[in-house]
């Protein structure tokens, strides 16, 4: 079974992902992240400042990263199966792989360009934090690929994708995984925070796991969900009224 | 010749039981799947379109070249199946045009523009096919639906209520295409609830009600099938009144009735009474005028089958 | 069942009955109560009652969470303990993070699904004013948002009053209670504007718990940022608490030193609902905080304002959107 980058239905998502206003909603975001770099650059300029820590960290990482991903994963299919779309997706021949992989690359690529890159682009910005925002940019790509493929998964597993997202981005991974130490092998954003630790040694980055268990998990966690999305994704079914 | 052989299929949901037992075979040309609301018709057609799994039983298509195979879980199907859903739900952000491009390059043709122009002119979408489907009428919809349905050339076309949101216009045009279609001895199975479309387009129908099946075959010879319904003919003639005395003399005749318009005449026994009417008047010197079944409409076949199930 | 027809009825000439269409002609109920339909069948939405399961889990998890430090607390005062969390700020990470995700989730259940299903053409062919429904929904989304703050507040006020004894105690205790109630009708009533008006915007239900959730979680680490960026700058000041040197003689009392915020502090907390709700919450008078908003003093009274003003756009925004009764 080839799985396999279809450019047609790549060019779909796009357009349906990034069309009329919902490129604002992933736009004002990262504005506001670089903005407030700015701002905060011009008012505080001195080198030992603390607060690229606050705002590269609390706000583009542990915020703006899942959230972009969030919306942007669930609702790359998601959104074709809420309003019934999809079965003009599914009613060719395509692979359903295929359609699982072009998805999830077209995510991972629209969450890296709205989080990812305003991370690193913020990082440049603030005083004395290259290093560190170079690690950061690597985690969130790390963080948009995993992300991506969970979230991804979830669409295909039930409508309320984005409901049950919430509740893990901000109960599990905002609250928990940080009160239990055990509980960070199962907390994506701590794979991205120990892939970025790796990459550049930051004791604010709060890391607790090692550069091999957070690559190990990582990569289990995304090709494990794409695999279940496609498993999944072939039994597609339409539900609904007999009629 | 079976194209697609449903065999002995149920489908349940929890308590409710959509599809009940139903085993037919649908061969090329024009099949219509006639039944009230909630009778099964899409759930039967969205498990032949390999969209839903069959609680019991098993669905296999029978393609021109190559091994049956099952509809369930086998993407290889669409490439000679089409399938043009009820819901209208498509993607409202392409134009007419881009999504039947879309679905084209999706099917890997080798040479996407000259089978989609092929389709939009099929359905008579020319003229809209450069706007945003966002800004499409339902029956517009519909038809750029079949478009992106037929780009590929398939050999079995499944429509669920096709004419759905369609002016007269719209539908005559495309009852003309899918009987060409048809015609061309593709296999086109399209469901409905009304009973003038299916009458007018298909040549053999599957009556569904209530999750089984009813009656299969044409509508004509269902009706021959239905003995225990008498049949109903309007007899015109140039002495009603004796042709009456004559009828009611005859075994086959159940009831005779004069009407302002004519006789009614009720026979249980069509066969005979075609074949003796006309004896019978000629021996008597009456002038037969006009002879018209009343009841030989798919309606009055469907309205039996319904009640008769029903009861 | 027809009446046995061999038996002619006795008495009174025969009839026909007309069971026919009827036009009702009898007392109709008012606005009120059309008001008030809507706003339960809405209420009973907000916490999935009336859907499957499934709608059910996000706020039930939800309610859960925030009752959870609650029945700790019982527990713990049951061993002889103090009450571990205080009723009007009870625990601010929590709350903040469960709330958001209730009202972002719970809100499109309200508005986006009509929006979606076309409905608003069936509500306003009845005889419903455009305003009453933005105001039903309203009303019943406070309403929602009510029950899980102060639900959890009532849990720790009944384990409390449970394991302390004496009127004394527990009229300690309900003391303490009335400003966190009135705390939590002041989160109800903004957030339930805030989410409402958002996710009116549009129909898709994922969109709307985007953007909702969106708007929340920036303004609130917006805010903190700034509030930690600004705090860092500035050491604690020295204000005397006692005004004037201490008399002659008598014990020397510590000074005390309080934290003065800055005005850059005293603006960073205004740009998020949360903390605003706290400014507001010490500026009445309310318990300090160990981290994050500092109490803004006078200053609070623009933190009230901003607070109100921000509650009445978004109501004006939810009633401009159904003025007109569009499809969508």
């Amino acid at each position: 079974m080839s799985a396999y980058f279809n450019p047609t239905i790549a060019g779909l998502t796009v357009r349906a992902t990034l069309g009329r206003r919902r490129a604002l909603l992933f736009a004002i975001p990262a504005v506001i992240l670089i903005a407030l770099t700015l701002v905060l650059r011009a008012s505080r300029p001195g080198t030992d400042a603390l607060w690229p820590d606050r705002v590269l960290g609390d706000f583009g990482f542990s915020v703006l990263l899942p959230l972009t991903a969030l919306i942007v994963g669930t609702g790359v299919l998601g959104a074709e199966i809420d309003d019934g779309s999809a079965i003009h997706l599914l009613a060719t021949p395509v692979r359903r792989g295929s359609v699982v992989v072009t998805k999830f690359a077209v995510a991972a690529m629209v969450t890296a360009i709205f989080a990812a890159v305003p991370e690193l682009v913020a990082g440049l910005l603030a005083p004395n934090s290259g290093k560190l925002a170079f690690a950061l940019f690597v985690g969130a790509l790390a963080g948009s690929l995993i992300y991506s493929a969970v979230f991804l998964l979830a669409s295909v597993l039930t409508t309320r994708a984005i409901a049950f997202g919430l509740l893990y981005v901000l109960i599990w991974e905002g609250l928990l995984s940080n009160l239990v130490g055990g509980a960070r092998i199962l907390s994506i954003a701590h794979y991205c925070l120990g892939i970025a630790n790796a990459v550049h040694p930051d004791a604010n980055l709060n890391a607790g796991l090692t550069l091999a268990t957070s690559l190990i998990l990582g990569v289990i966690v995304t090709v494990g969900a794409l695999i279940l999305a496609t498993r999944r994704l072939s039994a597609f079914a339409i539900q609904g009224e007999p009629a | 010749m079976t194209v697609i052989q449903i065999k002995n299929v149920s489908r349940w949901y929890g308590n409710v039981v959509a599809v009940n037992d139903i085993t037919m075979d649908i061969g090329p040309g024009v099949t219509g799947l006639l039944g009230p609301n909630g009778a099964g018709k899409s759930t039967i057609l969205h498990m032949i379109a390999g969209f839903l799994a069959p609680s019991r039983g098993t669905l296999t298509v029978h393609p021109a070249l190559g091994e049956p195979v099952p509809t369930w879980r086998n993407p290889d199907i669409y490439r000679n199946l089409g399938l043009v859903p009820e819901r209208d739900s498509v993607y409202a952000f392409l134009t007419g045009e881009e999504f039947v491009r879309s679905t084209a390059k999706l099917h890997r043709l080798g040479n996407p523009g000259a089978a989609v122009s092929k389709a939009i002119a099929m359905t008579d979408m020319g003229q809209a096919a450069d706007r945003r489907i966002a800004t499409y009428s339902k029956g517009m919809r519909q038809r750029i639906k079949v478009a992106a349905a037929l780009v590929h050339d398939p050999e079995i076309l499944l429509l669920d209520e096709p004419f759905n949101g369609m002016d007269p216009r719209q539908r005559i045009h495309m009852m003309e295409l899918l009987a060409k279609l048809g015609a061309e001895g593709r296999t086109i199975l399209f469901s409905s609830h009304i009973l003038e479309e299916v009458e007018r387009l298909s040549g053999t129908i599957q009556v569904m009600v209530a999750g089984r099946l009813a009656a299969s075959g044409d509508f004509r010879a269902i009706r021959r099938l239905m003995t225990s319904r008498p049949h109903v003919f309007n007899v015109r003639s140039s002495d009603d009144r004796t042709l009456a005395a004559l009828l009611v003399g005859r075994p086959w005749t159940t009831a005779v009735e004069l009407t302002a318009k004519g006789l009614q005449v009720r026979t249980s026994d069509f066969g005979a009474f075609c074949a003796q009417i006309a004896v019978l008047t000629r021996d008597h010197k009456i002038a037969l005028r006009e002879l018209l079944p009343t009841d030989e409409s798919l309606e009055s076949v469907f309205g039996y089958l319904i009640s008769s199930q029903g009861s | 069942m027809p009446a046995d027809l061999s038996v002619p009825s006795t008495g009174g000439p025969s009839v026909i009955h007309d069971l026919g269409y009827r036009r009702y002609d009898g007392p109709r109920l008012g606005r009120a109560q059309i008001i008030r339909a809507l706003a339960w069948h809405s209420f009973r939405a907000a916490f999935g009652l009336g859907r499957g399961a499934k709608a059910k889990i996000v706020p039930l998890v939800a309610l859960v969470a925030l009752c959870l430090p609650a029945a700790i607390s019982a527990f713990a005062m049951s061993r002889g303990n103090a009450r571990l969390v205080d009723y009007d700020t009870y625990t601010p990470a929590l709350r903040d993070l469960v709330m958001t995700v209730f009202v972002a989730v719970q809100a499109p259940e309200l508005v986006s699904r009509d929006l979606r299903s076309r409905v608003l053409p069936l509500y306003f062919a009845r005889p419903i004013n455009t305003i009453d429904y933005p105001l039903a929904k309203y009303l019943a989304f406070t309403g929602a948002c009510l029950v899980m703050i102060e639900g959890p507040l009532l849990l720790l006020y009944g384990g409390s009053i449970a394991n302390v004894h004496g009127g004394s105690a527990v009229w300690a205790q309900t003391r303490a209670l009335i400003p966190g109630l009135l705390v939590g009708l002041m989160w109800a009533v903004v957030l339930a504007a805030i989410s409402l008006f958002l996710a009116s915007a549009t129909g898709r239900r994922a969109f709307a718990t985007g953007a909702v959730a969106i708007f929340l979680l920036l303004t609130f680490t917006l805010s903190e940022i700034l509030l930690q960026v600004e705090g860092q700058n500035q050491g604690p000041q020295a204000a005397a608490v006692n005004g004037g040197p201490p008399p002659p003689g008598a014990t020397v009392h510590v000074q005390q030193l309080v934290y003065v915020p800055s005005l850059a502090e005293k603006i960073s907390g205004l740009f998020s609902p949360f903390t605003l709700f706290d400014g507001v919450r010490m500026w009445l008078g309310g318990t300090d905080m160990a981290d994050g908003v500092y109490n803004p003093g006078g200053f609070g009274a623009v933190y009230a304002l901003v607070l109100v003003v921000l509650t009445a756009l978004c109501l004006y925004g939810l009633a401009a959107r159904y003025r007109k009764a569009r499809l969508s």
